[in-house]
């Protein structure tokens, strides 16, 4: 109910009120939070923020969608920086949020207007074009002039997703499409995925076009899509048969409670857990939930040409009655119900009772478990902290979280519209995170690549961003995009580095869970031959001259980036505005500066040549030496 | 009761006393641990021991691992497994196979392996996978192997009737893949931070030289060996890479033709800085690249060729494959590894070691027939050829390996697959191990009634016929850890629960 919500919000804005039923370690740390965003916000705007809220959130209940984006309620769910013209390196530090990293473009765009011009812009833009699946049937195309019975692979899907992540204009979608693809998880390292690449580049469209819509929607295009189907094995999934004691398949039923909407404990709005009277959390669903939903996921198999819902249609995806082949495109559309594979006696779940079908209807039971689910208070927060902690920072205080979790109910489950509350709420802006010790998050392997080739104009030779996998942590980056090693993405949500810093501080790192000796040297290997020669394969064929991704200064000798290298000051100036939003702190800076300007001409007459040389390695060394550091890795 | 501080005082220098005079007889509180264990209760340079934990993430099916094969529990086996449209139901012992079917069905499979544990009661027979060859061999032949049968995490002893009438505590997150490995490991759901192999090895860390290579993953990050002291060390299975410099640089040791700029790299990855105010994901990603570095020069000084024998050729890493031909084994590399990194903590002189490898790929939902023989040929073959590396070592006596799953399966077919379990059976290897036998209490298999999924023919299945555990995985930790050298005492405070449950019976595996 929006009246309740819009109280709590109220409530929520004063940090003291809600202290009193957190865990220690949770109190600390969100204490913490709010006494760093509280005084930025001034106490004005917060008295009038409760007083004016409050009412306006009554004001709501009468049914008006449209009041809440009364300028009041705007405020209370972290909106107040809508209207905000940001500066330089606000901008870019913005850009590093919702974005695969800034370019110079991208900064002077978004400066020219306000934050909420820009995410509402970016709201409306359509996927980047060509999509996967076309980027991968023009390949299979082009492979088969000289081998017919070639075709394209996961290799070409993942050069067409750094093609949209690295190329694409719609950043904002490309980001939180890669953000959902970190929920609702497919992978290629499985054979799902391995083997029908066709298959994986449709959902991978298809988060694409969904980054944005209603989470409802999201999650029946997510369960209906054979793709996910294979993975968690809901496709082929047949009733159960009392006779011979064969159950149904519960994978999907599991995962998509677990993973996919409302996770395994009761929340609050804001995300901490709700405690029974014994102080222990209650557990969201049981193992007879799991069991009555399993048979929701029965009778679902793919839809071949003509509908023909036969037998071979169901298990091979072969539609016998009509051209006895397999249709291409059949594992790209929603699967469909076959009805009698479909379990029709009752199906108990979540306290909701599907009951018995004279007619087994799949698709109304699957109706009303994604209605359930999609309604159940834990969605919010559920997926309203990933959101925050793929985008922001790891360890989002209770106040911002509920903030996202409201918007998100407010809006009917818009992820459009919580993304924005997420990059627009005061606690991602505070300006104070630059040096606070606890907020942001470790960059994503993958960001930490897109950062730098989009801060020094990575430009693809072939336009196609031919950079193979890079999920090999001894020799890459640990993390490829849509090649997880499980369902349980590259890293949990709540993952703690033992003996760490961070756990003693309370903190989850999620990131860091890929964070070790052996990804350490990968990282700054595989990074230190992208400065020094640029990325990918040489031309699409192996036989270009160089790598497919040029940087700017691989490119041209000459420019500004060359310039400043005569000037170790003024090149640090440079990486760190473009690389750091400007928070590299002095000794860092002293340490590059120092070591670049030991490189130097020997000679008291160089020639042209060697000055060259000598403010290319400048410039080499002074990306290396920063993408190296602590520093540079997380995100603030 | 108040006590005067020199009394206590007084007291406590009388258990230090104790310490020393008594060696392995004084119980030690852990937080006196820190001395050293290993040297309280030994001082020969021979006293070396490691623990290896072979993890199958997914949850192995273990009613498809080992199988109780006599006509009552092989019947209800086949009733219950035998579904349309691909039976997961293996064959009788001494099928013979049929290779014109699927490759990894129970035809093209034949028959199941049978084992003869010799401390069973007469007119039980047992048996493996039809693919577990050289286990078959370990355990019947060479007596390095055994099982322990149905074990999973417990918090107390308990019964179907208690966990069906929720009268007794079970563990949290049960059924969930995430939650449940990290219970396995470290006896709590996701976000725990210390496992026990790690608390395991706090104990010894101050007796080992390098005591960066006391605990070491090579399959990425692994919670059963974080300690409180104790760090995991993770190492690619293909070696060590330096850190910055080009392998065509290895000599000059500089970064883009500079000695300044390398030092500087290194200086900037992993200094400290303990003086600032720094974010504290920064001061993580510091101390891992300080290890980084730390760890790379004594590698390349220690580390043995993976190409010299026993460790290779590399020919010994490749399986027999269902799908033909023979196939690089990535457990086996990474067990290569392990191997190596052992000869190398004989020559560091290290007095104990545990170790992490995995194998993924067992959550069996469907296609299971294909996934499952795939993994067990993998499996076997690579405990064949670990223990024959370590038999050739001479360490056979002083490396114990296990395997461990975050939980068994459903003994119910979905037709093709099964689901989430709780209980399973696990192999223990090595020559200190009491091999060719089975531990713990196998148990009986029912059948499901057309009224009710909960095998009410079974006191030790539930729903879809998961097993109830009748071993906690802190009773069987527990074994392993006293044959690792640590106190009854320590033990306790490493397992909390363990007290609850004493010795168990039929548990002496090691």
């Amino acid at each position: 109910m929006k009246y309740a919500v819009a109280v709590a919000v109220c409530i929520g804005h004063n940090p003291f009120h809600t202290l009193t039923p957190k865990p220690p370690l949770v109190t600390m740390s969100f204490l913490h939070q709010c006494l760093r965003v509280l005084p930025i916000m001034g106490a004005a705007i917060l008295l009038s923020a409760c007083g004016g809220g409050g009412g306006s959130g009554e004001g709501n209940s009468a049914g008006t969608s449209s009041g809440i984006d009364t300028p009041a309620l705007q405020s209370e769910q972290g909106l107040k920086y809508q209207t905000s013209v940001p500066a330089d390196l606000d901008a870019r530090r913005f850009l590093t949020q919702a974005t695969f990293g800034p370019t110079e473009a991208s900064v002077s765009e978004l400066k020219s207007g306000t934050l909420g011009e820009w995410i509402d812009r970016q709201l409306t833009l359509p996927p980047s074009t060509p999509s996967h699946l076309d980027y991968m049937l023009t390949r299979s195309a082009e492979i088969r002039l000289t081998n017919p019975t070639g075709g394209a692979w996961n290799n070409d899907l993942t050069h067409s997703f750094w093609r949209q992540a690295i190329g694409g204009d719609d950043q904002l979608r490309q980001r939180v499409a890669f953000a959902l693809s970190q929920i609702f998880v497919v992978s290629w390292a499985d054979g799902c995925g391995g083997d029908n690449p066709r298959s994986l580049a449709s959902y991978m469209d298809m988060l694409t076009a969904n980054s944005f819509v209603k989470y409802r929607q999201l999650l029946e295009k997510v369960a209906k899509h054979p793709m996910m189907g294979c993975y968690l094995s809901h496709l082929k999934n047949r009733k159960e048969d009392l006779q011979t004691g064969r159950v149904p398949d519960e994978n999907f039923a599991r995962e998509i409670m677990q993973l996919f909407s409302i996770g395994l404990y009761s929340l609050n709005t804001d995300g901490t857990l709700v405690l029974d009277r014994f102080g222990q959390p209650i557990e969201t669903y049981t193992a007879d939930d799991v069991s009555g939903m399993a048979k929701v996921f029965t009778g679902w198999s793919f839809d071949c040409p003509n509908n023909a819902l036969t037998d071979s249609c169901f298990w091979w995806a072969v539609d016998s009655t009509a051209t006895n082949l397999t249709d291409p495109d059949v594992k790209t559309r929603p699967m469909v119900p076959y009805a009698r594979f479909h379990s029709t006696s009752a199906k108990n779940f979540l306290g909701v009772t599907i009951a018995a079908q004279d007619t087994p209807d799949a698709e109304a039971s699957m109706r009303v478990a994604l209605d359930t689910l999609a309604k159940h208070p834990n969605v919010g927060p559920f997926i309203g902290k990933q959101l925050i902690q793929r985008l922001v920072t790891s360890n989002p205080s209770p106040a911002y979280v509920r903030r996202v979790a409201q918007r998100f109910v407010q809006t009917g489950g818009d992820l459009g519209e919580t993304v924005k509350a997420i990059l627009l709420d005061p606690e991602a802006r505070d300006p104070r995170n630059d040096t606070d010790t606890t907020f942001g998050k470790p960059r994503e392997p993958i960001l930490k690549l897109t950062a730098l080739i989009r801060a020094f104009d990575g430009t693809s030779d072939t336009g196609r961003y031919l950079i193979d996998p890079t999920d090999d942590a001894g020799t890459a980056l640990a993390q490829s995009a849509y090649k997880s090693p499980s369902v349980f993405n590259f890293y949990r949500p709540g993952y703690v580095v033992p003996s760490s810093s961070s756990s003693a501080a309370g903190l989850v790192a999620p990131e860091l869970q890929l964070m070790n000796e052996s990804s350490a040297a990968g990282y700054v290997n595989y990074i230190r031959d992208v400065i020094d020669t640029g990325v990918g394969r040489w031309g699409i064929s192996g036989n270009a001259n160089r790598k497919d991704i040029q940087l700017s200064f691989h490119r041209s000798s000459t420019g500004e980036l060359q310039s400043a290298a005569e000037d170790p000051e003024d090149l640090v100036d440079i990486v760190n505005t473009r690389l750091m939003y400007g928070t590299m702190p002095d000794y860092l800076k002293s340490d590059i500066e120092a070591a670049i300007a030991s490189i130097d001409t020997v000679s008291p007459n160089p020639s042209a040549f060697q000055i060259s040389d000598k403010r290319l390695r400048r410039l080499k060394s002074a990306l290396l030496l920063t993408m190296a550091s602590p520093e540079f890795q997380v995100q603030r | 009761m108040s006590q005067s501080p020199s009394l206590a005082r007084r007291r406590f220098l009388q258990g230090m006393g104790a310490l020393s005079v008594c060696g392995t007889g004084a119980p030690l509180a852990l937080s006196l641990a820190g001395m050293g264990e290993a040297a309280a209760q030994s001082s020969s340079a021979s006293d070396y021991k490691a623990l290896v934990c072979i993890f199958l993430y997914g949850g192995n099916d273990s009613f498809n691992t080992v199988l109780t094969t006599d006509a009552t529990s092989w019947g209800n086996y086949v009733a219950t497994r035998n579904q349309a449209p691909s039976s997961i139901a293996l064959l009788q012992a001494g099928t013979a196979p049929d290779t014109t079917s699927t490759p990894g069905s129970p035809t093209w499979l034949g028959g199941v392996r049978p084992i003869y544990p010799s401390n069973q009661p007469s007119g039980n027979s047992f048996a493996l996978h039809p693919l577990m060859v050289n286990s078959q061999s370990l355990f019947n032949t060479q007596k390095k192997l055994a099982v322990v049968a149905n074990m999973g995490p417990l918090e107390e002893p308990l019964t179907k009737a208690e966990y069906l009438q929720k009268t007794k505590r079970v563990p949290k997150k049960l059924f969930s893949h995430n939650d449940q490995q990290n219970t396995w490991l470290a006896m709590q759901p996701e976000g725990a931070v210390n496992g026990w192999g790690g608390k395991l090895a706090d104990l010894f860390a101050a007796d080992n030289s390098q005591s960066l290579f006391t605990a070491i993953s090579a399959s990425g990050n692994s919670v059963w060996l974080s300690g409180s002291t104790t760090r995991q060390y993770q190492i690619s299975r293909r070696g060590v890479q330096k850190f910055g410099v080009r392998p065509a640089d290895y000599a000059t040791g500089q970064v883009f033709g500079s000695t300044a700029v390398a030092e500087a790299l290194r200086h900037i990855a992993s200094n400290e800085r303990a003086s600032i105010s720094r974010h504290v994901f920064a001061k993580d990603l510091a101390a891992n690249n300080q290890r980084a570095l730390a760890a790379e020069g004594v590698i390349e000084t220690h580390l043995p060729s993976e190409t010299v024998a026993p460790f290779g050729p590399a020919s010994r890493l490749q399986y027999q494959s269902i799908n033909g031909g023979l196939v690089e084994s990535d457990l086996a590399k990474q067990l290569q590894m392990v191997a190596r990194l052992i000869s190398m903590g004989q020559s560091l002189n290290l007095r104990r070691q545990v170790f992490f490898v995995s194998l993924s790929g067992f959550d069996s939902h469907d296609n299971q027939n294909t996934k499952h023989s795939e993994l067990m040929a993998v499996l076997d073959h690579a405990l064949g050829y670990f223990q024959s590396t370590i038999d050739s070592l001479g360490l056979a006596n002083k490396v114990t390996t296990f395997t461990a799953s975050e939980f068994g399966r459903t003994f119910t077919s979905n037709g093709d697959g099964t689901d989430h379990g709780w209980g399973a059976h696990h192999l223990v290897m090595g020559g200190a191990v009491q091999g060719g036998k089975i531990f713990g209490q196998m148990p009986q298999l029912g059948r499901m009634n057309n009224n009710d999924p909960m095998f009410d023919s079974s006191p030790d299945q539930l729903r879809n016929g998961v097993l109830l555990p009748t071993t906690s995985v802190d009773q069987f930790a527990g074994v392993l850890g006293r044959w690792f050298g640590v106190s009854q005492t320590n033990l306790n405070s490493i397992f909390p629960n363990l007290s609850r449950f004493g010795a168990g019976t039929n548990l002496s595996f090691v």
